[in-house]
């Protein structure tokens, strides 16, 4: 009898056979004649994680997940509030996060709950990693098939220039947006995981698309989104607005890859390109609608403005800048356990500019860029009311 | 922090690295990786009863099983719905203790073997 094992299982089901038809989206002629490694099919958009035991780990990484951010955080958050109160302190006002930690961060309750969290984080990570560099000839042989197909298409840039704060290993990502050929393939998984199975057929960014507000005379021929990571948001965006020509664009060269191959072989036309936000190349008043989605918070308070700068200058007179991200539809919440679950999202996950970006006065940085800025623009995120907007004045 | 290689044929570039490998919150790096070792085989002991639920249901349905009937096996939503209870049992039963708080948690110190109480 032959011993079928994940080499043998992978190389004979994807990399030999390599061509997955998939009815779905009416996935693309020229994906369905090139190189597709997808051993194990597809779920509607998502192509299934390619073993099943990687994908029975990230089951138990998606319930876990879901056990640590309900019953261990509820405990967690129980017992900051128990700490404070022991002293004194209104756990509900503004306290500073130094005196926060000093009274609950060596708690057993509290720094388990931080423990299991990123335990797991971890294993999504590495269980990850470990498949997509273990099979990394397949995978990469896969993008340079699809680099020059369509459609859509592809820039790179591999010697662009990349600010510091670009570089980091954002939620503790092995090689961040940057730093690693299969950042994108991480990214997907990993925050399919993240969302707890909820955006695994882009049910997130669909939604994002769906409520993103006009340009006042209606007119959308060219869309753009910055930070567009594996490029959801740009393809649900394409499919929202046949019509348009729609952009998504990254500092990550693996990121804008990997969105590139996902959107051709979704069959949507969407144009990626390695560029960065505050220096992206396109001409002066060229877009009708500029968004980002969670963006904003993993840039430094210097980046941000000059994003917004740019912004400002490649939108068109009527256009509408519409971020989204923690913040531009709530602002942060003060009591103790938020802030506490923010410093150590900020230290512990990879999330630099967290804090700065909870401190920063974003729209009065948008009206210092020069937007017209209504802070009663659609609601984007879920448990918002509304969300800000920009437009550039006609 | 330390930096990376460049990997032109990748696409990739320096990168910054997190120090968060290195990060105790537990007061001792042993406990530290007793909780991550006892996730990671959480992790891994679901793996195997997944597969073997799905072996179950393969040969319930078929008689006969493959490798290749297994990995490609795709349950029915009901099929899915069921076994993802089931996996929010294994959590519970395995890891349910660590949610308890600490309100209820008794000191040793508090515990007189001569009391009646």
């Amino acid at each position: 009898m032959t011993m079928l094992n994940r080499r043998t299982l992978f190389t004979s089901t994807a990399a030999a056979a390599t061509i997955a038809q998939d009815t779905f989206l009416g996935r693309s002629a020229q994906a369905a004649n090139r190189l597709d490694v997808e051993p194990r099919g597809t779920i509607g958009r998502l192509e299934r994680l390619p073993r099943l035991d990687l994908e029975s780990q990230h089951d138990f990484i998606t319930g876990f997940r879901q056990f640590v951010n309900g019953e261990m955080t509820r405990a967690a958050e129980a017992r900051i509030n128990a700490l404070l109160k022991a002293k004194g302190l209104d756990p509900a006002s503004d306290l500073p996060i130094d005196t926060i930690l000093e009274h609950t961060a060596n708690d057993p309750v509290i720094a388990n709950s931080a423990r299991s969290w990123l335990s797991a984080q971890q294993l999504s990570w590495r269980t990850l990693r470990n498949e997509f560099h273990g099979n990394k000839d397949a995978y990469l042989s896969e993008m340079e098939a699809a680099d020059k197909s369509g459609p859509g298409s592809l820039e790179l840039n591999p010697g662009i220039e990349l600010p510091d704060y670009t570089r980091h290993e954002i939620h503790i990502q092995p090689g961040g947006y940057v730093g690693d050929p299969f950042a994108g393939h991480s990214y997907l998984y990993g925050t399919n995981n993240f969302y707890t199975g909820r955006n695994n057929q882009d049910e997130l960014h669909i939604t994002l698309a769906n409520v993103l507000p006009l340009p006042a005379d209606g007119k959308v021929i060219r869309i753009l989104e910055q930070g567009t990571s594996c490029g959801q948001l740009a393809v649900a965006l394409k499919q929202r607005f046949p019509n348009a020509e729609v952009w998504g664009i990254d500092c990550g060269g693996p990121m804008v890859r990997f969105a590139h191959m996902r959107a051709a072989d979704l069959g949507v036309e969407v144009h990626f390109a390695q560029r960065l936000a505050e220096d992206s190349k396109f001409p002066d008043n060229h877009f009708d609608i500029i968004t980002n989605n969670i963006m904003f918070h993993e840039v430094s308070p210097e980046g941000i403005h000059a994003v917004l700068k740019e912004s400002m200058r490649t939108l068109r007179p009527g256009g509408v800048y519409f971020p989204i991200d923690f913040f531009t539809g709530s602002p942060p919440s003060k009591t103790a356990f938020s802030k506490f679950r923010s410093w150590w999202d900020s230290r512990w996950n990879g999330e630099p500019w967290r804090l700065e970006y909870a401190a920063f006065d974003f729209n009065g940085a948008m009206l210092k860029a020069g937007f017209d800025v209504n802070e009663n623009g659609p609601a984007a995120r879920p448990g918002t009311k509304s969300n800000v907007m920009g437009t550039k004045r006609a | 922090m330390a930096t990376s290689k460049s990997d032109l044929k990748g696409y990739t570039t320096d990168f910054i690295k997190s120090d968060t490998d290195k990060a105790v919150f537990l007061g001792n790096p042993l406990m530290d990786d007793m909780m991550t070792a006892l996730i990671n085989l959480g992790a891994e002991t679901w793996a195997n009863r997944r597969r073997v639920k799905i072996i179950e249901m393969l040969f319930e349905k078929n008689g006969k099983i493959s490798r290749e009937m297994v990995e490609a096996y795709m349950p029915t939503p009901e099929q899915e719905k069921q076994m993802q209870v089931e996996r929010d049992e294994f959590i519970r039963t395995a890891f349910g203790h660590f949610a308890r708080g600490a309100t209820d948690i008794v000191a040793l110190s508090t515990l007189n073997p001569t009391s009646k109480k």
